[in-house]
């Protein structure tokens, strides 16, 4: 057992001396935390994007013009407010946070680094809003806010006739996430305009994303809309394959739902959300001054379909949607 | 070194769960369930109250008074509806869920006034964080001292024996089912203690806040218990000592294996991998005494 113990104290040894190491950082390259909540295959696209943006205004991981640090929480909220406050005390130049919780996470945390939020809803959505209505002086970013539902869930009654008396649409929403929520609200205002029938019900973790799907499609509805949250990203081929054994289109408002079998969406895209926030990100790391910088609307919205699932479904898309 | 500064204050914010879960597996020999829904619970209260601006006590004693019933309810089902002890906490702590939405109206709340909380009732230091660490040593302690009084009464002397040999101490006529019960309430009211401390640490509570912490305050207490074992410790005050030692360090390791730049998606098996270190330690150092 010599050898094994010899190992374990030259491993402790190590890593204490690593631990010091960690804390110097070289000084003129510019340090980003990048934070995630969880890993999920169409948010990571926003991270691509960004880094994206970065390089392509000079601030290069390859070259060495800036070093981006990736934490991602795994789902664990313990370990996403150490991953913070690791970030928070090195200090980065800059903090980049992707989806709601990483970002209220940072926001609540730390007051004088600057922060750029992705794939997050406005400051007034989150609450953080300051007693004179005044988003923190740190944020800045891409936002969304709700109205672009409406006209991704008004596509729905102009591309498909139902098949007797009122269209009914199913739709799974996530109570965990207050812009699911929010949106699941708003869209069953303007299905009541829209002479919609709506159901909608809550699901809150991918586990029983089939059950709650299988219940859905035997209530014969006529489409099923996937609004963009954090479930119907890491669930969507279940729900695909539900929907298509019954014959039930998908539609949503993010593109990247698009590409993995949706049919049409007009909304952002997950990619060139991350991309708006990287230039942000650059223009900040360029004058190291928060002027002009606040959170954003997201800028490029898509009108895309995706020609293997319209054509299953026989739907004839408007000439000016784009096939991916 | 402030990112371990801050490490130390989320290690004590949790070790009132550690501690929770240590008493619920000394009366049932496995963890509670309950956990992830009553430290939520704890959390969900917390902000709730801090919205409605009510006064810091009373906030406390609410927090302590839901995780207790929730931690009550999973003892009835468990002792007057025979249900296996595991899945009557998981039972709880399904419900809970809808509970802590019932309460909190949406999915997280930001606490926007820092000022009213805990952490910002003394200045005892200049730097905010070391402010907080001293409040939070302070509450912990306190909290600390009366569950050891508590542990060395009658009552939690026949607590824990409850869990050693549950037939002997029904011979000595004492109400094993009534143990239990005020002892899950107890567990759970520490725990929805965590919540309330880790709610005004990071200025926010989250449905999703309490996923997993169960396994973070098992994995302090079992790294306490490894020490406990080793050191041959019977003193109440030195296990709930090591107890609180073993949240600390658990989320240093988390901490450890953050700052030294692992990738990201070996951050789960370092971690573990730490920790297997940790408590495998006495027994490798034992076996090579022996040979």
């Amino acid at each position: 057992m010599k050898p094994l113990k010899t190992f374990l104290y030259v491993a402790l040894a190590t890593a204490l001396a690593s631990c010091g190491q960690g804390q110097k950082s070289s000084s003129s390259v510019p340090v980003i935390g990048f934070v995630e909540a969880f890993p999920d295959q169409t948010i990571e696209q926003a991270r691509i994007g960004f880094t994206d943006a970065l390089k392509a205004k000079g601030y290069s991981e390859d070259q060495h013009t800036v070093k981006i640090e990736y934490g991602n929480a795994q789902g664990s909220q313990v370990t996403l407010t150490q991953i913070i406050n690791n970030y928070i005390s090195k200090p980065v130049d800059l903090l980049a946070t992707s989806t709601t919780v990483s970002s209220l996470a940072a926001v609540q945390r730390t007051k004088t680094i600057p922060i750029c939020e992705m794939v997050s809803p406005t400051p007034e959505r989150m609450k953080v809003l300051d007693a004179n209505g005044k988003a923190p002086a740190n944020l800045f970013g891409v936002i969304e806010d709700l109205p672009y539902i409406d006209t991704s869930f008004s596509l729905i009654p102009k591309l498909l006739k139902p098949t007797m008396g009122k269209l009914k649409v199913g739709m799974i929403y996530n109570q965990a996430e207050p812009q699911s929520v929010d949106a699941m609200q708003r869209i069953k205002d303007q299905s009541d305009k829209l002479g919609i029938t709506l159901i909608a019900v809550p699901l809150n973790s991918s586990a029983d994303a089939k059950l709650v799907t299988q219940s859905l499609l035997d209530k014969n509805i006529d489409a099923f809309f996937a609004n963009p949250d954090n479930v119907v990203f890491s669930a969507f081929e279940t729900i695909k394959q539900s929907c298509d054994a019954k014959f039930v289109p998908i539609f949503t408002s993010e593109a990247g739902l698009v590409k993995r079998g949706a049919v049409a969406a007009f909304g952002a895209d997950i990619y060139q959300w991350g991309y708006q926030a990287g230039l942000q990100a650059a223009q900040y790391l360029k004058t190291r001054k928060m002027d002009g910088l606040q959170p954003e609307m997201v800028k490029v919205r898509k009108r895309v379909y995706n020609k293997a699932a319209a054509a299953k479904y026989h739907i004839t898309v408007p000439t000016n949607f784009q096939a991916i | 070194m402030s990112f371990y500064l801050s490490a130390l204050i989320m290690g004590l914010c949790l070790s009132m769960l550690a501690l929770g879960i240590f008493i619920s597996m000394k009366i049932f020999n496995i963890p509670d369930i309950t956990t992830d829904g009553s430290y939520t619970l704890g959390g969900a209260v917390t902000a709730v109250m801090f919205m409605h601006q009510q006064n810091i006590l009373l906030v406390l004693l609410a927090v302590a008074a839901s995780g207790a019933i929730a931690g009550a309810l999973t003892g009835l089902i468990h002792t007057k509806l025979k249900i296996n002890a595991l899945l009557a906490g998981i039972l709880v702590m399904t419900a809970l869920y809808s509970v802590n939405l019932i309460i909190m109206q949406r999915s997280n709340i930001p606490l926007t006034d820092a000022s009213k909380l805990l952490f910002g009732l003394i200045h005892i230091s200049k730097t905010d964080d070391l402010n907080t660490l001293f409040i939070v040593l302070l509450f912990v302690i306190i909290a600390t001292i009366k569950i050891g009084y508590l542990l060395k009464t009658d009552f939690g002397v026949a607590m824990r024996a409850t869990g050693n040999s549950e037939s002997m101490v029904r011979a000595l006529g004492v109400n094993t089912d009534r143990m239990k019960i005020i002892g899950l309430a107890l567990a759970n009211a520490l725990t929805a203690l965590s919540g309330f401390l880790v709610t005004q640490f990071q200025l926010f509570a989250d449905i999703s806040m309490g996923i997993g912490v169960v396994i973070v305050g098992l994995g302090s207490v079992i790294i306490a218990e490894t020490v406990i074992n080793w050191l041959r410790i019977t003193s109440v005050w030195g296990s709930l000592a090591l107890v609180l030692g073993g949240a600390v360090i658990f989320q240093f390791v988390l901490a450890f294996t953050l700052a030294i730049g692992i990738d990201a998606n070996y951050l789960k098996i370092v971690t573990a991998a730490f920790v297997l270190l940790i408590v495998s330690l006495p027994r490798i150092t034992q076996r090579g005494r022996a040979a």
